[in-house]
């Protein structure tokens, strides 16, 4: 089996974009949460979300535009940061990849969903006769794929998965195995979502899930593992990662960041909402047995850590479950109390979190966790980033609605 | 060439009219097939008229014009207003 090394990194996201700016964000736990106006047909409303502030013309053509849903605008502008760290933004530069064996492998929960709605509403509440000619490609939720493969001109085998939280962290271990096994040299992966739309909105408001405001500010409304955390927060952006075959990787001279060392997939065949721990520590268990680590090889989780009140006692179970006692002394954060929930974005963002915490030794801490439930009794990296150096391996959770369970583990070069 | 049209499609692309020459292919100037298709459908919308569907679709500045021009309202008559950007 093939070694696979992760050389490059890319993020958009509500704490900034750029990996350098958005590492920072975490490290200081500043939250790039707050309260926007969304005007529903019944009147407006205020929204605690993780809304990103994005001038599409900065990035693309306007005739490009045309044809580009948020979500694919996301998804790009992270994927060209990924290639030029990479070294791979210059066409020359991917010269030496045979172009069917350099692919994609992207996460997304709803795709355009943006221009699904824009559709609806020109068909329902405008009552035109006629949609958009673009309506089926910006909405699809693959174009996110589609975009990527004409700008690089990579040929390989592209898939978008859709797994809700997990899309993009089962989107990574899938192309992991494609390079693992020989089936790809490289692989641009990672995820992206851009739901915050009307729609949207309204279907998770009926859900009960999402956090109400805090009374500090919206910005410190997303609480994991805090006794008084009121739910999960909205919030779009896209995360991708260049991995390659680790030999390849080497001839090249490319800067290896971390290696892809582990990945699990398990279904909880339990529930579509509710999580049930023993699905989720035997995703952990197999990943560790798959990257062939033990637990205390693991230096720092970064948790799915929703900030959801059964969500959150149930994650914490699992690492006890999985981790045993090693549990008591791993260090556990969830960075969605400042960048919120991603959702298909999430598990890609998220284990770059990881990867760049394991690079650079600094844990990047679960914000406004002032006081723990007392059911979640882990150590969560309160509050304050913690230095911690000569890591061997991170491990990143990411748990879905519908039960699928997906955990990334890296290991230091 | 009309400049009602040329003017619209300098605003909604956000192209220089110097590189808006006649002979402009619309592939040149950043516009593929679809992005064709699409800008098409908004001057139908703005202008409230019917472009015949193509069997070759235009692909210069000019070819565009010729086939909008003689579809186009008379001035004071359109609906919506050659000035306004489409998005």
């Amino acid at each position: 089996m093939r070694r696979v090394a992760i050389t490059g990194l890319g993020v958009v996201s509500p704490v900034g974009s750029g990996c350098g700016v958005f590492f920072a964000a975490l490290l200081a736990a500043r939250s790039g949460i707050r309260a926007i106006k969304v005007a529903f047909p019944h009147g407006v409303e205020s929204v605690v979300a993780g809304s990103i502030d994005f001038d599409p013309d900065t990035h693309f053509a306007r005739a490009k535009l045309l044809t580009m849903d948020r979500v694919s605008q996301f998804a790009l502008v992270a994927a060209r940061e990924a290639m030029a760290q990479a070294g791979l933004g210059d066409i020359a530069r991917r010269e030496g990849f045979a172009p069917e064996r350099f692919g994609i492998s992207l996460g997304t929960g709803s795709g355009g969903s943006g221009s699904t709605e824009a559709a609806y509403t020109a068909l329902l509440e405008q009552k035109v006769a006629r949609l958009r000619p673009m309506t089926v490609v910006l909405a699809m939720n693959n174009a996110i794929a589609a975009h990527i493969s004409m700008e690089f001109g990579l040929k390989g085998s592209s898939c978008t998965v859709s797994n809700a939280c997990a899309s993009s962290a089962n989107a990574i271990g899938d192309a992991f195995r494609q390079i693992r096994h020989g089936y790809a040299d490289a692989m641009l992966v990672g995820g992206s979502e851009a739901l915050l739309n009307r729609g949207t909105i309204k279907a998770w408001q009926a859900m009960h899930t999402l956090a109400k405001p805090h009374v500090d500010g919206a910005y410190a409304s997303c609480r994991p593992f805090s006794k008084d955390r009121t739910g999960l927060v909205l919030s779009e952006g896209a995360a991708m990662l260049v991995l390659e075959d680790w030999d390849t990787a080497q001839r090249r001279g490319a800067n290896i960041l971390a290696e892809l060392a582990g990945y699990a997939s398990t279904t909880d065949a339990h529930h579509l909402t509710q999580p049930e721990a023993s699905g989720q520590a035997s995703a952990m268990t197999l990943g560790l047995r798959d990257a062939r680590l033990n637990v205390d090889d693991i230096a720092y989780l970064n948790a799915h850590g929703t900030a959801t009140d059964v969500g959150d006692v149930v994650e914490t179970n699992a690492v006890r479950l999985a981790f045993q006692n090693a549990a008591t002394t791993l260090p556990v954060s969830s960075t969605k109390a400042v960048h919120g929930h991603t959702m298909g974005a999430a598990g890609a963002m998220e284990f770059i979190a990881s990867v760049m915490a394991l690079r650079a030794g600094q844990l990047p801490p679960t914000a406004f966790l002032e006081t723990p439930d007392p059911r979640c009794d882990l150590d969560y990296v309160a509050l304050q980033a913690r230095e911690r150096k000569g890591m061997r391996a991170v491990m990143s959770n990411s748990f879905a609605f519908g039960g699928s369970n997906a955990v990334l583990i890296a290991k230091a070069i | 060439m009309n400049s009602d049209l040329i003017n619209l499609f300098a605003e909604t692309f956000g192209i220089a009219e110097e590189k808006l020459q006649p002979g402009a292919t619309l592939e040149s100037l950043g516009l593929d097939s679809l992005a064709v298709i699409e800008f098409l459908f908004q001057i139908e919308d703005q202008f409230g008229i019917q472009i015949p569907d193509q069997a070759n679709p235009p692909r210069t500045l000019d070819e565009m014009v010729q086939l909008i021009e003689p579809l186009m309202p008379k001035p004071g008559s359109a609906p919506g207003g050659a000035s306004a950007r489409l998005t």
